[in-house]
């Protein structure tokens, strides 16, 4: 019995080293891949599209610090592109050739409808979506991305509120101007979330901005930014702040979007939905538009799950359980009408004395 | 003048490029939902519903009950601890006369007549102990419990009451990336993994659909609860006195039946974090008024839907496997049966995980059908030891008393350790042939089919490995 279990022991061992050896060679593998020329070709033609859209400059320095390789390797890099036509290097200096913009275009327009598809078709969280958009932005050819815009109803933003070129390489931009130097007490909307670095990104997201989000500024100074969004009020840190983009309005466009969240219905309460959130996306807002809950439709907020979540919501006649994150993004204005019916004659007799 | 300022089709395209960047963004979103909001307004316009006020508060006070903080679980174990019992102790006896009927009156006469027409005694052997016992063990197993089980559990669908089981426990599957309808599907599982499959289709949302089947088999299925029962009074009731033996061995089996519901929430947690990670995934549920269930109608679907189609499932499956189990028994290579060569060739590798190669080959040629694992186990282990004077002959399934049961066993080479690692083994490996073919009818998907099937293989594997393995330490230890 003994020499069973050691024999045992020395197979387990076997098979736990087989496994360690095969996870790094594809570790390796997958390293080699993610750095081939091709790829990081592309991804120097985007960083010097970007920088020069901001009027910065890219450096030879910058090309190997973002790509994180020796400069001997970023160097030969730019050869290649050079040779290719891609590439200008006037004195120190990168500029795209028209065919070489035209290259940076189309890995803008994959990165930016893989992420709309990633954000439509798929139950990635919201985090991911940048990342994996940079791995598969190589991989998609301009008739995979002109077939995929087709499929997704050729959409004109990514998620994140960026423009998609189109596929003739035309691009609409609008800028907009940092949140923090809108004046105090100006309505805007929100256009652009900077989606790098992505600690940064997930802070706003978790904050629950998004783009199209209408705001109104309370106050700014250095310490940083206070504005309401949605009923609730938000404060960003001066860096955070600057990685969102607004266009200043007149008057909120939407006043749906500046209502209450539906989970703040208490059982009994009735509220009026003013609309649902862009953050609703793909299959699940349409599950939700199809249950019925659409602008001007009447909610009641029936009964709680003993768990404490889901809660039961009465929409046209049916019941139906709804998840609190779910809840969150459709906006409602509260009808108090409906409690005060439910008191007693006499305190209504009074409120109307 | 009038050719120039005619736009051509060019002209246009570029005119509608540059429009539509002045649509705005949110512009399909808000197209979209006019055309919902234009809907509903006619359908409201139009449409006029009776007034159903009292029903309404009729079905608002079951719903505060049921699903109230004091009364909502406890009211949901009570209600499925009494349809389990119901289905154990109404089963008891069908069952017993099925068997009677089928394997100790119909088997002889078969026999008889066979040798009566003067069948050769291989064709005899193949078709009447292969086929037919295989399928006779099948059904009579199988069927009551099941025509007991699920028009039980759709009269309590008919009623309504399942939604609000789902909305209690809603958050429970939330946390695990699941749907509170898996509640639904597993309890089904219990019954029967392959109806448990079909009763998936409630959850509309693709991610938690798939969660819910792959998960599935970790609800111990009532072919898997006779080989639990039996296993747990001949070995673990043995370890202590008399008096507490009943006790006990209960306990280890429904001790099983939890580790099954932690592994459905832990699978499920990890499946929603990788492997299913990108699929779709809604919310929703809809609680139905409450109404007077239809029973006879309620009792015929059941019957017809579930059961009729669970069992002919089966059935198409036994028949194969009656005759495969049959014939590794009766062919000899050289001097040993295909079965005994098999089995010398498993049991290395059984013993090194805590089992042996009788057990390793009967899961393999018992695939259609939990219910006949422990009657190809007792048959052949008496094959492989030769014994005499015990079951039936070569290839021909048996049953018998617990005493003689633990004296086969223990002929066979049987451990405790290896009676703990069948029970975990049975609970924690693939599904049997037709829940398999039913995930591949409802998803269509081979990749999934094949996860469901590989992935509890894989961990009953490792489970029993290092159960093995850290019973023997303790063993060298102490």
């Amino acid at each position: 019995m003994t020499g069973g279990w050691i024999t045992s022991f020395i197979l387990a061992g076997a098979v736990v080293g087989l496994g360690i050896i095969v996870f790094y060679l594809r570790k390796l593998w997958l390293r080699r891949r993610r750095r081939s020329f091709r790829v990081m070709g592309e991804d120097v033609l985007k960083q010097i599209y970007n920088a020069t859209a901001c009027e910065r400059e890219v450096s030879l320095d910058s090309v190997s610090d973002k790509l994180r390789i020796p400069p001997k390797r970023a160097q030969l890099l730019l050869e290649i592109l050079h040779e290719q036509g891609l590439l200008r290097i006037e004195a120190d200096r990168l500029r795209l050739t028209p065919s070489g913009e035209r290259y940076a275009l189309h890995i803008i327009r994959a990165h930016r409808l893989w992420e709309h598809y990633l954000a439509e078709e798929t139950g990635f969280p919201e985090h991911e979506w940048h990342g994996r958009a940079e791995k598969r932005e190589h991989f998609l050819a301009p008739e995979d991305t002109q077939a995929l815009s087709a499929k997704l109803g050729h959409p004109t933003h990514d998620p994140h509120g960026d423009p998609i070129p189109s596929h003739d390489g035309e691009l609409f931009d609008v800028r907009g101007q940092p949140l923090s130097s809108l004046p105090e007490g100006q309505l805007a909307r929100i256009v652009h979330i900077e989606d790098e670095p992505e600690c940064v990104y997930s802070r706003l997201i978790e904050d629950g901005l998004y783009p199209g989000m209408e705001i109104q500024m309370l106050e700014v100074d250095s310490s940083g930014v206070r504005f309401m969004a949605e009923g609730v009020e938000h404060r960003l840190l001066p860096l955070p702040a600057a990685n969102v983009s607004v266009i200043g309005q007149d008057e909120a466009m939407d006043e749906g979007l500046l209502g209450e969240s539906l989970s703040i219905l208490k059982p009994g309460r009735r509220g009026e939905v003013l609309g649902l959130s862009p953050r609703l996306r793909g299959a699940e807002r349409r599950r939700i538009m199809d249950l019925g809950v659409l602008p001007g439709t009447e909610v009641v907020a029936e009964m709680v799950s003993p768990s404490g979540d889901p809660t039961a919501y009465r929409i046209r006649g049916a019941l139906i359980a709804l998840r609190k994150e779910q809840a969150n993004l459709i906006r409602i204005r509260v009808l108090d009408r409906d409690s005060v019916e439910q008191e007693p004659l006499s305190a209504r007799a009074s409120m109307g004395s | 003048m009038s050719k120039s300022s005619k736009p051509t089709s060019e002209d246009i395209l570029a005119q509608a490029n540059t429009l539509r960047w002045d649509l705005g963004r949110e512009f399909h979103q808000r197209l979209v939902e006019t055309v919902y909001g234009e809907a509903a307004r006619l359908a409201d316009r139009a449409v006029t519903r009776p007034e159903k006020k009292p029903r309404f508060d009729f079905d608002r006070t079951i719903d505060r009950i049921v699903t109230s903080r004091i009364f909502g679980f406890p009211i949901m174990f009570l209600l499925f601890a009494l349809v389990f019992w119901l289905t154990i102790a109404g089963a008891n006896v069908p069952s017993r006369w099925l068997s009677i009927l089928l394997l100790e009156k119909v088997y002889p006469l078969l026999h008889a007549a066979a040798t009566g027409i003067g069948f050769p005694w291989w064709l005899t052997g193949l078709l009447v102990d292969g086929i037919y016992l295989a399928t006779a063990w099948v059904v009579s197993v199988m069927l009551p419990p099941m025509a007991i089980f699920f028009p039980l559990f759709t009269l309590l669908e008919d009623f309504g009451y399942l939604p609000r089981v789902a909305f209690n426990l809603d958050n429970l599957f939330k946390r695990s990336g699941a749907h509170g309808k898996q509640a639904l599907s597993m309890m089904m599982g219990f019954g029967c993994n392959a109806a448990g499959m079909v009763a998936t289709r409630i959850i509309d949302s693709p991610r938690e659909r798939l969660i819910a089947m792959i998960t599935n088999n970790f609800a111990l299925c009532n072919g898997r609860w006779p080989t639990q029962i039996l296993i747990a009074t001949i070995f673990i009731g043995a370890l202590v006195p008399p008096h507490l033996a009943g006790l006990i061995s209960a306990s280890a089996v429904l001790g099983i039946a939890m580790l099954g519901v932690l592994l459905t929430f832990v699978v499920s947690w990890a499946l929603s974090r990788t492997v299913l990670r990108g699929e779709v995934s809604t919310f929703s549920l809809e609680l139905p008024p409450y109404r007077p269930p239809r029973i006879l109608q309620t009792i015929y679907t059941s019957i017809v839907d579930r059961t009729i189609y669970v069992l002919w499932r089966a059935v198409v499956f036994a028949v194969p496997a009656g005759a495969v189990i049959w014939l590794v028994a009766n062919i000899d290579i050289g001097s040993m049966s295909i079965a005994e060569h098999v089995i010398e060739f498993l049991d290395p590798f059984g013993l090194l995980i805590g089992l042996n190669g009788v057990i390793l080959l009967a899961y393999v040629i018992a695939i259609p059908a939990n219910e006949i694992v422990i009657p190809t186990v007792l048959m052949l282990t008496v094959l492989a030891t030769g014994m005499s004077g015990v079951g039936q002959g070569a290839g021909v399934m048996f049953e018998t008393g617990t005493g003689d049961t633990l004296a086969i066993l223990q002929a066979g080479g049987w451990t405790l350790l290896m009676a703990v690692n069948l029970m975990l083994f049975s609970l924690v490996h693939n599904p049997c042939s037709t829940t398999i073919y039913t995930m591949y009818k409802e998803t269509g998907s081979r990749k999934w089919t094949a996860l469901a099937a590989l992935l509890p293989l894989g961990m009953g594997f490792v489970l029993v490995f290092l159960v093995a393995q850290v019973w023997r330490l303790i063993e060298a230890l102490i």
